[in-house]
């Protein structure tokens, strides 16, 4: 061999690069047919799904036609309908946000063991799924649960907690907290306790050290949380659909009713890509403000 | 870590907001102990019969073992598809590799609801719809992209001098790979084995629109059970699976921190 | 596996063992090495020494296979290596960041190499407990590399390079992980257990003092480019570029204009390379310019110019005054013997030093 190589002129750098591209090619195929068949032409062919025609029967035909987005741009439901999608969505992220806050900060400033036992806490909830979690709030708000049990006990007359947006809305925000907690806490790297105790010492009281000091360090963090569980409660379905009871009207329900109950796939392809846009909105929105905050 | 003393008023909110965090998971354990045939809180009476219940009801444990089978089958191909493309991306660069990454991991970004209903249209002209290979397929793009980036991470952050030394002591390239790497990679490893096989398991949207009368997953199987009437079956149901979570996150915790896999 | 490189030849004689020709890396159109020449005899250890960024890391995961040259030669003990994959050069390389297996013991960690080469069950356990007991760390082989201290660890990766046996020994900065008192301990150890073994080693390093203490020879590396090749005292004694003579121990540098082979520097000629003319650099060490009060008699010294004492620094061992001499700063280093006067600033001076002593080197570019 030795002879060979001595006189053999260096391989051509070409051909081990082409050997190399061939080897990239065979491990990253596989993920690619996946990516492909089951997410970039879904995705496209839903865009085109939304301009196809649907006859008064219900028959879809492959017909293009802007029918399906007039209607959703006319029709007052539909205005109402994205109208309160957001409005909710904000309301939970604002919740999820304040409930949130405390439980972070706290897990910030424990070590150890605790810390590990309380981030088990948090996260536990998050692997379990959503049915399990909108169960248990069931049993909490409906008529015989647990506080409309507790106020008859104290003889107070009972409240509607849920089939409303009362539960939809108390039901996400515990539903969001996890992804909220660890965005803040992702975020709280930049707290310093030194910082803090520099503002100590030149006189700050704990609340304006709070307000001078912690906030205005943690609102990229909670920027990012509050992009996150928005774009969640948007597009979350389960919760609203078994806490709502079907009384409670939202984007991402009336998606799945008009593609399983009443299969008008175009009118369901349009308000997806409606709650895509909503999504970019969110996002330019993030951006901005995490440009003002740096 | 920050070694302030904590508060009073941090700790008395922390506790209220933990309280309201676990609620809905602590209140379905007295559930599943009722003796009541409807749910109510508290029970009027006490009973083990619900956990029993479970393994009478049809529909239940074949959705059971469906979704067990699902999420191993799952969490195998993830592995097996995810850990040559993420040793691609990450090892030998081609270019390209960023955005590449970036549309691997695309599907995270978008709702599983709108994923679902793309999903479904594309499946339903292929047959695939309510069918074992249909459900496989479309968890396999919401688990590979936590699959490639856990493995991406763990890959990037492995010294590679360890390899170079391994190469220098006489390893052939796939040497060095079965007896360096992927060892050094085994808290990656078992996150990702984790993380697939709770999110194929705990899914639920996805699946609504790719299940049917034929085949149906323990998560769909609860919901619409839920959707129906809300006995304490599905109490004595959640109970056994908060436990299996809890169970893997211990596991994951204990050898490999959970932290690293789930919080970064 | 046949084409395994085992018991190396000897080197003929006048020839190294290893050589480099013409051996060249770039990136783009930046040559991180730059057609480097070298040969390395038989049982040497040879430093390559620069500043970071030079190229001597790249030299060396060259010869390792790390890096593929992009051209010229690797050939060690007659074989031409330079398309031979890493894993069959049979070479020993010692990482700076020790690059041990985390999961695997010490004595796994040392018995990786002769796995690879298929040695048997029996003479794997006898080699490996031969070479921890070489480094000093027997008792410690079930020990995982996360228990052992900075410098166990690099002895344990010493260790795992030597007990294949390789035809070259590799050691990239090995020590400068380590603190002080550890790092002159294993300078020394490693330099035994070179020569007890007879190993040919290169040993990559940006420390002159560990290059010049421990190493048979010195290449010395800027930008890529071989400077000089020599012994320590080569390299100290004469310098052959105004890099090495910076680079390689203290020296004074200073700047002036010569015309045709005569450089001048407050008012005092000096010889340069014949018909040189434009700036040049004067070099002269520190500890070898006599001090003498001015209008003393300084009877020593080809060369003597006159300055006035700008700062004076007791360092316990030596005395430093920073001389200002037409304007530019003359270092001189005085042993201190106890009882002499310490100058102060302000006083004038004679300073005078031998032809001998004195390296002048053109910079126009």
């Amino acid at each position: 061999m030795s002879a060979a190589a001595a006189i053999a002129p260096p391989a051509p750098v070409s051909e081990a690069r082409r050997s190399g591209l061939a080897l990239v090619v065979l491990l990253i195929a596989p993920i690619a047919l996946i990516n492909a068949l089951g997410f970039l032409v879904p995705v496209l062919n839903l865009a085109r799904m939304s301009f196809y025609e649907v006859e008064p029967t219900g028959a879809m035909r492959e017909v293009y036609t802007l029918a399906t987005w007039l209607t959703v741009f006319k029709d007052t439901f539909y205005a109402e309908l994205i109208l309160n999608s957001i409005t909710v969505s904000l309301g939970i992220t604002l919740l999820t946000l304040v409930c949130s806050y405390p439980i972070a900060l706290y897990l910030h400033r424990s070590s150890g063991t605790w810390r590990t036992i309380l981030l088990v806490l948090v996260i536990s909830p998050l692997l379990t799924s959503a049915v399990v979690r909108t169960y248990g709030w069931i049993a909490i708000l409906s008529d015989s649960g647990l506080v409309n049990n507790a106020l008859s006990a104290i003889g107070i007359a009972p409240l509607r907690l849920m089939f409303n947006k009362t539960g939809v809305v108390i039901g996400l925000t515990e539903i969001l907290m996890p992804y909220m907690i660890l965005a803040l806490l992702a975020g709280f790297g930049r707290l310093d306790p030194r910082i803090e105790e520099a503002a100590s010492t030149l006189g700050a009281p704990p609340f304006t050290i709070f307000r001078r000091i912690i906030l205005p360090l943690t609102l990229p963090g909670i920027a990012l949380g509050c992009l996150l569980c928005f774009v969640l409660a948007v597009s979350s379905f389960i919760t609203p659909k078994l806490l709502g009871g079907g009384r409670v009207f939202l984007l991402a329900t009336e998606i799945y009713d008009q593609a399983i109950v009443t299969l008008n796939w175009p009118l369901a392809a349009t308000l997806s890509i409606l709650v895509l846009v909503i999504f970019g909105g969110a996002l330019v929105l993030y951006t901005r403000a995490l440009r003002a905050i740096m | 870590m920050d070694e302030r003393p904590v508060s009073l008023t941090l700790k008395l909110m922390a506790l209220t907001m933990f309280v309201f965090l676990l609620a809905p998971l602590i209140v379905v354990v007295p559930i599943s102990f009722s003796g009541d045939s409807y749910m109510m809180f508290p029970p009027s009476s006490w009973s083990l019969k619900w956990y029993p219940a479970i393994f009478a009801d049809g529909k239940m444990t074949s959705a059971f073992w469906t979704s067990l089978l699902l999420a191993f089958v799952v969490t195998t191909l993830s592995l097996l598809i995810g850990l040559p493309a993420a040793y691609a991306l990450v090892r030998l660069k081609p270019r390209g590799s960023e955005a590449m990454s970036a549309l691997f991991t695309a599907p995270l970004l978008l709702p599983t609801i709108v994923l679902g209903l793309a999903i479904l249209i594309v499946f339903s002209r292929y047959g695939l719809l309510a069918t074992f290979q249909g459900l496989v397929a479309a968890h396999l793009v919401v688990t590979l992209p936590y699959a490639i980036r856990v493995l991406a991470t763990a890959l990037a952050t492995l010294p590679i001098p360890i390899e170079e030394a391994a190469a220098t002591l006489g390893a052939s390239p796939f040497t060095v790979f079965r007896r360096i790497t992927l060892p050094m990679m085994k808290s990656g490893l078992i996150g990702t084995t984790a993380l697939c096989f709770l999110v194929s398991f705990d899914e639920v949207v996805l699946s609504l629109f790719m299940t049917g009368p034929r085949i149906s997953t323990l998560p769909v199987a609860m919901y619409h059970h839920v959707e129906q009437q809300a006995d304490p079956l599905v109490a004595s149901l959640s109970v056994l699976l908060v436990i299996l979570t809890l169970l893997v996150v211990l596991v994951v915790d204990r050898t490999s921190g959970l932290a690293k896999t789930f919080v970064k | 596996m046949t084409d395994r490189i085992t018991a190396p030849a000897a080197g003929q004689a006048g020839e190294g063992f290893l050589s480099l020709k013409g051996l060249t890396k770039s990136y783009g159109g930046f040559a991180a090495v730059d057609n480097l020449d070298l040969e390395v005899p038989k049982g040497e250890l040879v430093a390559f020494l620069g500043p970071s960024g030079c190229g001597k890391t790249t030299s060396l995961r060259m010869i390792a296979g790390l890096v593929p040259a992009t051209s010229g030669r690797i050939v060690v003990g007659g074989q031409d290596l330079t398309e031979v994959p890493t894993h069959r050069r049979d070479m020993g390389l010692v990482f700076q960041s020790y690059a041990l297996f985390p999961h695997m013991s010490v004595a796994r960690n040392v018995a990786f190499g002769l796995e690879m080469r298929k040695v048997g069950k029996d003479e794997i356990a006898q080699r490996v407990k031969e070479a921890i007991a070489l480094v000093h760390l027997s008792g410690k082989e079930e020990h995982r590399p996360s228990q052992l201290s900075g410098g166990q660890q690099q002895r344990v990766a010493l260790a795992r390079a030597l007990v294949v046996r390789p035809s070259i020994l590799l050691l990239d900065e090995p020590l400068s992980n380590l603190d002080a008192k550890l790092r002159d301990e294993m300078r020394n150890e490693i330099r035994d257990i070179q020569k007890r073994l007879g190993i040919t080693a290169i040993f990559v390093t940006h420390d002159q003092v560990e290059a010049l203490t421990m190493c048979d020879k010195v290449v010395v590396m800027n930008q890529g480019r071989l400077e000089q090749v020599g012994t320590p005292v080569d390299l100290y004694e004469t310098p052959k570029t105004a890099f090495v003579a910076g680079f390689v121990g203290r020296s004074n540098r200073l700047k002036a204009t010569a015309r045709d082979g005569v450089a001048e520097f407050a008012g005092e000629s000096f010889a340069a390379q014949a018909g040189l003319s434009g700036p040049v650099e004067i070099m002269v060490r520190p500890h070898r310019v006599v001090l003498s009060a001015a209008g003393a008699d300084a009877t020593a010294g080809d060369h003597r110019v006159s300055g006035i004492v700008a700062r004076t620094i007791f360092a316990g061992d030596i005395l430093q005054y920073d001389v200002d001499v037409a304007g530019q700063i003359v270092s001189v280093e005085l042993a201190t013997r106890g009882g002499e006067t310490v100058l102060q600033p302000g006083a004038a001076v004679t300073l005078s030093w031998r032809r001998q002593d004195v390296f002048v080197y053109g910079t126009a570019a």
